[in-house]
């Protein structure tokens, strides 16, 4: 009858293990339906579900809608709001142009009816007094989200807890009853919780031995799945000196991003502009009255312009750099050339970097889910299954490219196509035979193409 | 003073309280024994047992690995203003010159945001068309170096520019008597500002040269021969005949930086003119030039003036006295020099007027004057002047001096005497300034310290020759708060004002003196680094007169002991440099050890050992000579002159614990400094400059010494500890020219063949081409094929490409305890193969039915050397591929050899498998371990930036090898292709055929049809080492292909007749 202290440890010690258990299978992120994702990916940077922000909050925004009698109309509006208050057959998109001083919504003309239905479905069943989560900008929620994944979620935990529980609780009401029937009977036998354990473990071995085969594994694979995660940058979005909104400036402004980066063409680095670079426009832009100001002045400290000497400013000659913190960092056994990329392969930012246009906070490692939705990468039928700035993701990428060396106006190419004519022409037709010659075929998954 | 002071660990050992004094007393504490703590017998009572401790510690390490593996935040800052020319992640080039005072060359600097991490030879420019010499590849390393003085010092104390600039210049313009002692200045900018400084002096001014190694004799016979103290051009290019006595031109004489690349000329024995240069060597220190002459003879020092006069003799047809062991390659030397006339060249690098006049006779008597010598280009180099020197040094010793300057000069390391060093330590000189960039041995008993900049922070201008002038600019802004020191003099002399970091005084003055020198235009000067002077500079024509011979070099009483130079570590200028104490000798192999060497028979019959291994030293013997001795290894150094010795100057530097740089010292075996006997840190080799003959006033780099035996041994580190290839002519292929002009490829290349049936069955002799095991790599004539070709004939050895190759790959220092432990990391090697009397050649069996590897292994008393560049050959079948457990090492569709760092967990299976021994294991984490803090650059603040930022730094665990340089094909395939052209050939080359001063290593794109490398493989003479094992490498040798005559060969290369070899292409 009597507990020692190791069997007590021992006890907790399952306990433990089986959380952590818990713990590791349920650490793959999951969003609960297709509403939730398309939410995430294509309304988030301007719309909350309970607040309005950019945009209106889209709780309940279809009831709205109901209630004006244009329920039908709210599809047309979210794929393409312009042309329906165009046409003029909606009030109320009218209303909601004017309520938001003509900002202007994306276009989202690949959404189906039943997306949008989808996303409303998902954004309705949210309950407007559960978590602050769902409160507040979405675009924040992203910032927190990594973390989110990488700890326990309370509601396995307390699910594990309860299960213990109520195990404990049955096996404490068989021990009673046990004891009742000992005490009534005449059984001299007192069987520890161990001893019990294994004689009944013993009993029902097979079933044991199966759901202990199921946790190994799941533990295995749980473990392997964290470990896959570690260093993956996927969504990491470090917090910057300067709060610069790649929106404006690529976006509503139209700034290439090229003239920023400028040694993207040039170079293995893209470049963070040097602040020569920021004084070429701002000298002029100096948000003055306008709440950003204080992050243009930040530039001015930096690029020791002082604005308000002489006629229109003038250089005091005290620099101090901006000290940035660096987002998509490759390791340093990693050698990735831009200029390769974008002036030879002909890439667009966006394929990789996503659309910083749309891109409102400062800059983050885009899940690969959204650079799926990069219209050049559908067009080039490039599809990652595997996270943003990995390996896997390279490489699927140069499985997929094709590089056109028939007919490009590039000599390189066309040396390595007449060798590959003149020498072996079974070689370049197996490589064509999937209708293109792929960065993979001419190389590009060995080694020594980006580890030295 | 140090007895005095006192340590305490902590207050208690400081005041001695009882219970300190208690725990003193016992050297463990007692009061937590082992025993007591197992005899508890609550102990197998506590709750947590052995294994559930285990348990817990398993997974909380586990919970700790997975939450460590945030990634840091890293930070990123960008320019403010970005400089228009830098792009960041591109190299920037800087075309500027080299000249530390002893050697000089055309450079190209490599830089990366703005730091130099790389230096080459301008191939395009200058007079030295490229070639370099290790320490020129390795002075990058040297803007890096931690210890440099980064502050003006006053007392050895931090001062300010303001404060000594005002104390020097009153003390120089007030002076009585003021001397400048600097090595050789070529500057004529620098001159100019020295002789503004001696003009402000009020007194006298004195302006001495003085180089560590001289070349005075040189000057002193001209002036005798034609009337005025010179030193002419020598073009070695032309001569079809050398003759060379005691001169190493290709790594220490002279201009080795112009001679290498004119030697290399005349060792083509496919050139268009048909003719190959035939080489002489007298001389008894096997030096770099010796091992690649034709006919090497061992000379004494004694017995150069009977060689030079037996051949004057010759040449005038009069019959000499010379002795017997010389005679044989003396009389062929004549015959030779009569053979080709002007065509030739003699050269003597003894520093004796006699034997200099008589080298003059010589080639007078030849014609050479006007061919290969040409006597109105004039060196500028090497002005020192000995006796002015020994004469000032007298004057600072009775106080006759105010104000001493040192300017790049070190003479109380190398002057031979140590007079100038009691004179400085007792103060007999009121200001004493040293401009140079250490607290040397002269800096540190100077009053002032005025650092100059390095040579890579500072604008220059150089006119090596009488016409040429070259400038030198700055590739990075000053680390430190040093000065220029040609600004230091006009500041001095009031005709300039200092300005910090951005100064244009040196600009400024360079400019005016260009403008008086040369109408070209100063920014195209620039851009190239120099230009060529119009030839009226100058005016007289001279004339060779015959006159009687100075005083020839005294007999000798004893053992010879020669002072010599070693190609790495020459007069001790770079001893702080890890580079180079680690680059392995190119004769004897050994790194980071000065030694004395003598011949390997002579050593046996004396009783000193004459083999050595990672475990077992050599002998330790003591030489002393002028009452000075030296206690050090004895070396077999087969080819050294019998009844001589040679121990290399440069050594024994910061004797005294001065600041000359990390590396210069010897290391502990577990990190910090061996320490001598004084305290300080123990120098490396011994000083033997004090071992100098300064009879005449003529430093005379041999003396007569005494040889004694010492007792104990000592390890030396070498890379290569055998010394023949010992008959394997699958490694080692040489013929001599004759057999080249006349046989056919059979004869001296033979392919290697295997038997095997055909389909009668009859035996058939196939090439071994046509059996294959592996499927080829699909490599052949698809997309590139990345090969080299070595052509043996030119290679002469001078491990330039060994030093570059380290540069370029960020390859770790491992020190010499790990070398010794043959854990080098050089991703390149040179073999060095020594023929012996078992072989006809290196290489070669005399006779195959009594050849005996035994006696194959001992070189020959004076033997013929082979030295082959070793390094990954990137075999399409690559052997370590096919056993490498997790694939870190593939095959590209390049034809490389990939190593992939972060996916080798180290088994060392590839190692183990390679048949040329070219890989690299990372036993250490040479970044960061202890052990390497000293000598590793990589483990200094300063000093990492010198690494290539392309290049992944390796971790401790894991295999490397050379890679061909893939980051610089990768970058040659990138321009091409934003260029939209195909790679051109010669666009792409490897660090090592970039600094090849002799073009032996070709690489390229073998896949290009027209390609140098493809027509390199093709040649009559390409073969690859270890054909037979079937591995198909993608490096090429060629035969050496030596001028001699050697019946022996002659008869053992014959041509197969009978040879049954199907030319079928195999596939």
């Amino acid at each position: 009858m009597k507990i020692t202290n190791t069997q007590r440890v021992k006890g907790i010690g399952s306990v433990l293990t089986g959380l952590l258990l818990l713990a590791f299978i349920s650490l793959s992120p999951s969003y609960h339906s297709q509403g939730e994702a398309l939410f995430k990916a294509k309304c988030a940077t301007c719309h909350a579900v309970f607040q309005n922000g950019t945009g209106p909050k889209l709780y309940g925004a279809v009831e709205r809608w109901e209630a004006e009698g244009e329920g039908e109309l709210i599809y047309e509006w979210v794929q393409n709001n312009a042309k329906l208050r165009g046409s003029g057959k909606s009030k109320r998109a009218a209303a909601v142009f004017a309520e938001y001083k003509g900002s202007v919504m994306t276009v989202f003309a690949d959404l189906t009816n039943e997306q949008i239905g989808s996303i409303f479905e998902w954004v309705d069943s949210q309950d407007p007094n559960a978590s602050a989560g769902g409160n507040t900008q979405a675009g924040l929620e992203n910032g927190s989200s990594e973390e989110e994944e990488g700890g326990l979620p309370w509601t396995w935990i307390i699910l594990g807890v309860m299960f213990v529980i109520i195990i404990m609780a049955v096996s404490g009401v068989r021990r009673q009853l046990k004891i009742a029937t000992k005490e009534s009977g005449d059984s001299t036998d007192s069987l520890t919780y161990v001893e019990e354990f294994k004689t009944w473990a013993w009993k029902y071995r097979l079933y044991v031995g199966l759901v202990t085969l199921v946790l190994v594994l799941s533990l295995i694979v749980g473990l392997f799945k964290v470990l896959y995660s570690i260093n993956v940058m996927e969504n990491y979005q470090p917090s910057q000196p300067i709060a610069f909104p790649h929106d404006v400036h690529a976006g509503i402004n139209g700034i290439d991003c090229k003239y920023c980066h400028n040694s993207v063409t040039k170079s293995k680095s893209a470049g963070i502009p040097s602040v020569n670079v920021c004084m070429n426009c701002h000298k002029k832009i100096n948000g003055e009255g306008k709440e950003f100001k204080g992050e243009i002045d930040k530039i001015y400290t930096a690029a020791g312009w002082d604005p308000t000497r002489g006629p229109a400013g003038e250089y005091t000659g005290k620099t101090s750099p901006i000290v940035w913190n660096k987002v998509h960092n490759l390791p340093d056994h990693v050698y990735f050339n831009h200029s390769q990329h974008v002036v030879v392969g002909g890439l667009d930012c966006k394929q990789c970097h996503g659309d910083m246009a749309k891109m409102k906070e400062t800059a983050k490692v885009q899940p690969h889910g959204e650079l799926n939705k990069i219209q050049e990468n559908i067009d080039s039928k490039i599809e990652f299954t595997k996270p943003t700035l990995t390996m896997g993701w390279c490489i699927e990428c140069h499985g997929q490219s094709g590089v056109d060396i028939a007919g490009s106006d590039n000599a390189y190419y066309d040396e390595i196509h007449n060798r590959l004519k003149k020498n072996d022409y079974s070689l370049l037709n197996s490589y064509n035979d999937d209708g293109k010659v792929t960065v993979k075929e001419l190389g590009g998954w060995e080694c020594s193409k980006c580890h030295y | 003073m140090a007895n005095t002071k006192k340590y305490w660990k902590g207050i208690d050992e400081l005041n001695e309280t009882k219970s300190f004094q208690e725990s003193k007393e016992s050297e463990f504490s007692q009061s937590n024994s082992i025993e007591s703590f197992l005899a508890d017998d609550q102990l197998s009572e506590s709750s947590t047992g052995r294994r559930d401790f285990l348990k817990f510690l398993g997974f909380s390490v586990a919970a700790a690995t997975v939450a460590a593996c945030e990634a840091p935040v890293i930070k990123a800052v960008p320019y403010v203003m970005k400089p228009e020319n830098v792009t960041p992640g591109m190299p920037t080039w800087y075309a500027s010159t080299y000249y530390d005072g002893a050697s000089y060359a055309s450079i190209l600097v490599k830089t990366r945001e703005a730091r130099p991490i790389f230096i080459k030879g301008n191939k395009h420019f200058g007079i030295t068309k490229g070639s370099v010499t290790p320490p020129i590849i390795a002075s990058v390393l040297g803007v890096y170096d931690s210890e440099r003085i980064k502050n003006p010092l006053k007392a050895g104390k931090k001062s300010s520019w303001a404060a000594v600039d005002k104390e020097i210049s009153s003390a120089i313009r007030n002076g009585n008597k003021v001397a400048l002692i600097s090595s050789t200045v070529i500057s004529p900018s620098t001159l100019s500002a020295i002789s503004e400084l001696g003009s402000a002096v009020k007194g006298e001014f004195e302006h001495i040269q003085y180089d560590a190694i001289s070349y005075s004799a040189m000057r002193n016979a001209n002036e005798l021969n034609f009337g005025k103290p010179f030193i002419p051009s020598y073009d070695f290019s032309k001569a079809k005949t050398i003759v060379s006595i005691n001169a190493d031109f290709l790594s220490t004489w002279l201009m080795p930086t112009e001679f290498a690349a004119q030697y290399g000329e005349t060792r083509n024995p496919e050139s268009d003119g048909g003719w190959m240069s035939k080489h002489f060597q007298f001389e008894s220190v096997m030096s770099v030039a010796g091992s690649n002459a034709d006919y090497r003879t061992m000379t004494k020092p004694s017995e150069e003036e009977a060689v030079l006069k037996y051949i004057l003799d010759g040449l005038r047809g009069r019959s000499g006295t010379i002795p017997s062991s010389l005679k044989k390659s003396a009389d062929l030397a004549i015959k030779s020099l009569q053979e080709n006339g002007k065509e030739s060249l003699v050269v003597c690098g003894t520093n004796n007027t006699g034997l200099q006049q008589l080298a003059n006779e010589i080639n007078e008597h030849n014609g050479a004057n006007g061919t290969t010598i040409d006597l109105y280009n004039e060196l500028q180099m090497f002005q020192s002047e000995e006796a002015k020197l020994m004469n000032c040094v007298k004057g600072i010793s009775s106080g006759k001096y105010d104000v001493v300057l040192f300017y790049n000069s070190n003479p109380v390391y190398s002057f031979p005497k140590d007079e100038l060093k009691k004179a400085l330590k007792s103060k007999k000189v009121k200001v004493s300034v040293s401009l140079n960039s250490h607290a040397d041995e002269t800096g540190a008993l100077c009053t002032y310290n005025c650092p100059d900049h390095h040579g890579l922070e500072s604008w220059a201008d150089y006119q090596p020759k009488s016409n040429h002038y070259a400038i030198a600019q700055p590739t990075i802004r000053p680390l430190h708060n040093t000065a220029d020191a040609l600004e230091s003099f006009l500041v001095w002399s009031g005709k300039a004002e200092r300005g910090g970091k951005d100064s244009t005084v040196a600009y400024d003055k360079i400019k005016e003196t260009f403008s008086n020198i040369s109408g070209a235009d100063f920014k195209m000067v620039m851009h190239n680094s120099c230009v060529d002077l119009p030839q009226s500079m100058i005016e007289d024509s001279v004339t060779f007169n015959s006159v009687g011979y100075a005083a020839m070099p005294k007999k000798p009483s004893g053992t010879e002991v020669i002072m010599y130079q070693k190609s790495a570590i020459g007069s001790g200028i770079h001893a702080n440099n890890p580079w180079l104490h680690e680059l392995p000798d190119p004769i004897t192999k050994v790194t980071w050890d000065n030694y004395i060497t003598m011949n390997p028979v002579e050593m046996r019959k004396a009783g000193y050992k004459t083999t050595y291994d990672q475990e077992n030293g050599l002998s330790m013997a003591k030489v002393t000579v002028n009452g000075v001795s030296v206690t050090l290894p004895i070396y077999p150094l087969p080819g050294q002159a019998t009844g001589t010795v040679g121990i290399a100057l440069g050594y024994g530097r910061g004797g005294n614990g001065e600041k000359i740089g990390k590396s210069a010292y010897q290391t502990a075996e577990y990190g910090g400094y061996a320490v001598s006997k004084n305290g300080k840190p123990a120098s490396i080799g011994a000083n033997v400059f004090p071992m100098i003959s300064t009879d005449n006033d003529e430093f005379y780099y041999s003396n007569s010494g005494k040889l004694s035996n010492v007792a104990g041994e000592y390890i030396i580190a070498a890379t290569q500890i055998h010394h023949t290839v010992m008959g394997r002519h699958s490694i080692v292929r040489e013929t001599t020219k004759e057999i080249f002009d006349s046989k056919g490829k059979e004869a001296y290349n033979p392919a290697h063949t295997l038997q095997t049936l055909d389909d009668d069955l009859n035996h058939v002799e196939k090439p071994v081409s046509e059996f294959d095991i592996w499927d080829a790599h699909p490599v052949e004539n698809v997309g590139h094929r990345w090969g080299m070709s070595i052509d043996l004939s030119s290679c002469i050895g001078c491990s330039n490409c060994l030093v570059a190759c380290q540069s370029e790959n960020n390859v770790p220092v491992v020190g010499k305890d790990e070398v010794r432990r043959g854990r080098e990391m050089h991703w390149l090697r040179i073999d060095r193969y020594f023929a012996s009397d078992e072989e006809a050649a290196v290489g070669t069996k005399k006779n195959k039915d009594s050849f005996s590897y035994d006696q194959a292994e001992i070189a020959a008393l004076n033997p013929k050397v082979v030295h082959m560049p070793m390094m990954c050959q990137h075999c399409n079948h690559a052997p370590c591929e096919t056993v490498c457990p997790v694939a870190a090492t593939t095959h590209s569709n390049e034809g490389l050899n990939q190593m992939t760092y972060n996916r080798c967990i180290g088994t060392r299976y590839c190692s183990n498998n390679c048949p040329y021994k070219v890989r690299r294991f990372n036993w250490f984490n040479y970044p960061s371990y202890k052990k390497f803090t000293e000598i590793n650059p990589a483990q200094d603040d300063l000093g990492r930036m010198v690494l290539n930022p392309d290049v992944t730094v390796r971790s401790r665990g894991v295999m490397e090898k050379c890679s061909f340089c893939v980051q610089r094909i990768q970058a040659t395939k990138l321009k091409s292709k934003i260029d939209k052209v195909p790679v051109e050939d010669g666009e792409f080359s490897t660090a090592c055929a970039d600094v090849c001063p002799t073009n032996a290593i070709v690489v390229g794109d073998w896949n290009d049809v027209n390609s140098k490398i493809r027509k390199s493989s093709e040649n009559k003479r390409s073969y690859q080492a270890l054909e037979e094992v079937g591995i198909r490498p993608n490096v090429w040798y060629k035969v050496k292909v030596r001028n001699e005559q050697n019946n022996l060969l002659s008869k053992l290369q014959v041509e197969k007749k009978s040879h049954h070899g199907s030319n079928n292409k195999h596939h």
